[in-house]
């Protein structure tokens, strides 16, 4: 009846997940307590929920991601701690706790924390840039948020039910066959990144739609902006790569639930096809994630700098260029496993080659601030951390690129110290960049300064001061994925890393303070002009935060830096133009879809899992069902009044006249 | 600062049907060309799909030759599936529809031209597993 499913899933003898997983039980109780005794239920359901607005469905993506940020960081921190306790000592973590938790640090990290960021500002940010009211397929948009959040729950449900994977984030055969892994661990793995690999590939098809069919009149594609550019290049390598993840993951499903021999080391299976796949994926996945950074990074240099962006073309084809040869590298993740001289030194070159794309933008962002009129806000900063962090990691980068080196230092903490250098200095310093950005145009009013500037130092001196001993561990011998170490030499180094630890630590609490901070004293920080940073792009065009129709009228884009243009016009003229004619909009209707496909496809990942047939069954029939329903819809979209449209637009002219009567004065002024 | 407006020499009343058009706003296609289409198509893969059984089946083909004529089928196949369900055609609508078959066929060629040299080398170099197996005591 229940399958593999039984109490003896719940892991009583095992204080740090039990404790760890009934405070969080309690937590979500307690929340959703709240939200029944306050009855925010309809507001939550009607206005984020079923809610098909790119906005709100970015707001969400961007939350999910933040917590399973914290719930990564958690992770991390166990990892450090132990590595710092256990030298000649068994630490506080058993083995197999230690290995279930660097896995959960990988998956959570990449697939429900940064994949969820970016794309939750892809969200957010792409439309508005574009000049258009929403993505080309809105409904499917709300399907792919809520089945990434699915595969987050399930990863969070491993934690109190049963067990995670123990072969790390990406798991090789032979160790995660059943053979060798015969608990639900790896199978917790597989259904929870099927389920938002499904998620992911829609959202990359909708964003190659909408950039390529849903841009403004006038807004050719080499008026984009660059965020837009790289959402592109990050959207095609999504649609390109990611069916291959799930094809390899299918396989390897297929050998572990009925005897398959696709990568098994018997029967003529091969595991190191399994390596050669998942890697095919795994590169352009850390090109997904950080094209979009750069995206961020050179919205920011530019408006920050008062200054276009410097050789836009340029920056266009480096784009390109990563987002085409990031698909001709992936063998440099296995140098060692015995390819030979021709195929290393071929994936060695072109790995060198794709640097180059990259030291392309790296001297764009650099003269896009000479001689502009720099501003340190939190932004600049993070984008300037970014900068001097990313160029050292990138360098360790290409010495890894190299075979013979390679083969000294593969597999060691000099390994993980150089993609955390660049994931973390590229990755999470752009999304910190970005929300901080984006922040006024999402909820009306600016994070605080003060507190802002403080995470920013304590995440860039706790970054170094983790990492560049591991480094040092690195080329010491020191492997990755120790339980224990029994090298005394070792200790000052790994205390010292764990001292980055407490500070990164005081960092994240640096955020959260901002957050809360920010909240409270929301009305001083309050943007009422739409436009806080001095923007250049068309999101700034519209007021904070942005109405659900984004634009009253569609844009009419006439040059590189559609906003940019029409403010310089207007405040030579001093004035707006004249009012537009308003029209009443169309807009998608909500659904509710999203949500109910993503409950039953929880419910088959679980089903799955613990190998509950009927219920699998029954929860892709389920699933099956909503769709049908949903294709059989006859209301799409509804209409917004022109009276609506125009009571929005003229408290947007009205606010825009006095901040224009503001910019005049300070021209007058100067 | 709030000259987005509508500029009307920009966009006419009537969509050109040589533009390209976001999901939802293309021109309506006609039903019966629609049909007949769509018919075509069917009975093109219908066909196709027969002329393999009849190829594999039959001995009209002489035997060495035949999976060569599976695989002309199997690009036939590919093709009428791609004009006639996926309307890829030469028209100045399809430039993305068209560059996107030629990306998706790029990647396709990078993966599967790679792996097979990647693991033709490992196979090469690194004793196959099952081999191995026998070859311990």
């Amino acid at each position: 009846m229940f399958g593999k499913l039984s109490w003896s899933a719940i892991p009583l003898d095992q204080p740090i997940p039990l404790i760890t997983s009934v405070v969080l039980i309690l937590t979500i109780l307690g929340v959703l307590g709240l939200v029944t005794a306050k009855g925010w239920w309809p507001y939550l359901w009607r206005e984020w929920i079923t809610s098909v607005d790119h906005k709100r469905i970015g707001i969400m993506y961007c939350l999910l991601g933040s917590v399973m940020l914290i719930r990564g960081f958690a992770d991390a921190i166990m990892m450090r701690s132990q590595q710092a306790l256990a030298i000649n000592a068994p630490g506080y973590l058993p083995p197999e706790h230690y290995n279930q938790i660097f896995s959960a640090h990988g998956t959570i990290m990449i697939f429900f924390a940064a994949m969820p960021l970016v794309i939750g500002l892809m969200n957010f940010v792409t439309p508005l840039q574009l000049g258009v009211r929403d993505v080309a397929f809105p409904t499917l948009n709300s399907v792919s948020f809520w089945l990434t959040a699915s595969g987050a729950l399930l990863v969070n449900v491993s934690l109190f039910i049963g067990e995670f994977a123990r072969t790390g984030w990406l798991p090789y055969p032979p160790l995660s066959e059943a053979t060798y892994s015969p608990g639900v661990g790896v199978d917790y793995y597989l259904w929870a990144v099927q389920i938002s690999g499904v998620g992911t590939l829609m959202t990359g098809i909708n964003f190659v739609t909408t950039v390529l069919k849903m841009r403004c009149p006038g807004m050719t594609y080499l008026r984009m902006p660059m965020f837009c550019w790289t959402v592109l290049a990050a959207s095609l390598l999504i649609v390109a790569v990611f069916p291959i993840l799930t094809a390899t993951l299918a396989m390897l499903s297929l050998d572990r639930y009925f005897g398959f021999h696709y990568f098994t080391n018997t029967a003529g299976g091969n595991p190191m096809m399994f390596v050669n796949l998942i890697w095919a994926w795994g590169h352009p996945e850390v090109y997904i994630l950080v094209l979009p950074a750069f995206g961020i990074f050179s919205e920011i240099f530019s408006t920050f700098s008062g200054k276009p962006l410097f050789g836009y073309r340029s920056m266009v084809a480096a784009t390109l260029f990563i987002c085409i040869v990031a698909m001709m590298v992936w063998l440099h993740h296995f140098f060692t496993m015995g390819a030979g001289a021709a195929v290393n030194t071929a994936f060695g070159i072109s790995t060198s080659i794709i640097a180059v794309g990259t030291g392309v933008k790296i001297y764009n962002w650099i003269f896009t601030m000479y001689g502009g009129r720099v501003r340190f806000s939190v932004p600049m900063l993070w984008s300037l951390g970014f900068i001097f962090t990313f160029v050292i990691g990138g360098m360790t980068g290409v010495l890894l690129a190299v075979p013979p080196a390679d083969f000294l230092v593969h597999n060691s903490m000099f390994l993980v110290a150089h993609f955390h250098n660049v994931i973390v200095g590229g990755v999470v310093f752009g999304l910190f960049a970005g929300i901080d950005y984006w922040f006024p145009k999402a909820f009306g009013f600016r994070l605080h300064e003060g507190w802002g500037k403080a995470a920013f130092w304590f995440a860039l001196v706790g970054f170094w001061v983790t990492f560049a001993p591991l480094y040092i561990l690195g080329l010491q011998g020191m492997t990755r994925r120790l339980q224990h170490v029994n090298i005394e030499e070792w200790r000052p180094l790994l205390d010292l890393s764990l001292v980055g630890v407490g500070i990164l630590i005081v960092g994240a609490v640096c955020q959260v303070v901002m957050l809360v901070v920010s909240i409270l004293r929301r009305d001083e920080l309050r943007d009422v002009t739409g436009d806080p940073w001095d923007g250049r792009s068309l999101e700034w065009a519209t007021p904070s935060p942005a109405p659900f129709f984004n634009f009253a009228v569609m844009p009419n884009v006439q040059g590189e830096e559609a906003y940019w243009d029409i403010k310089l016009r207007a405040v030579e003229s001093q004035q707006l133009s004249p009012e537009p004619r308003y029209e009443p909009i169309e807009m998608p209707v909500n659904s509710p879809v999203g949500f109910y496909t993503a409950f039953f496809a929880t419910v088959t990942g679980f089903a799955l899992i613990w190998q509950i047939w009927w219920l699998a069954g029954l929860g892709l029939a389920a699933a099956f069902a909503g769709f049908v329903v949903f294709a059989w819809r006859d209301v799409h979209e509804f209409h917004v009044p022109a009276e609506e449209v125009a009571r929005v637009d003229r408290a947007r002219r009205s606010a825009r006249e006095a901040l224009l009567e503001r910019l005049g004065q300070q021209g007058a002024a100067t | 600062m709030s000259e987005l407006e509508y500029d009307p020499n920009l966009h006419t009343a009537e969509l050109d049907a040589r533009e390209d058009h976001a999901p939802g706003d293309e021109p309506e296609e006609s039903a019966g060309h629609w049909v007949r289409n769509s018919n075509l198509g069917l009975g093109f893969s219908i066909v196709l799909t027969l002329a393999a059984f009849l190829a594999v089946g039959s001995h009209l083909i002489w035997g060495p030759a035949v999976g060569v004529a599976l695989i002309v089928l199997a690009i036939g196949q590919m093709g009428v599936h791609l004009v006639f369900f996926l309307h890829v055609t030469t028209g100045p609508d399809n430039t993305n529809n068209v560059l996107a078959l030629a990306f998706g066929i790029l990647v396709v060629f990078l993966i599967v031209a790679g792996s097979i040299w990647i693991m033709g080398h490992l196979s090469h170099n690194m004793m196959p597993m099952d081999r191995l197996m026998q070859m311990q005591p």
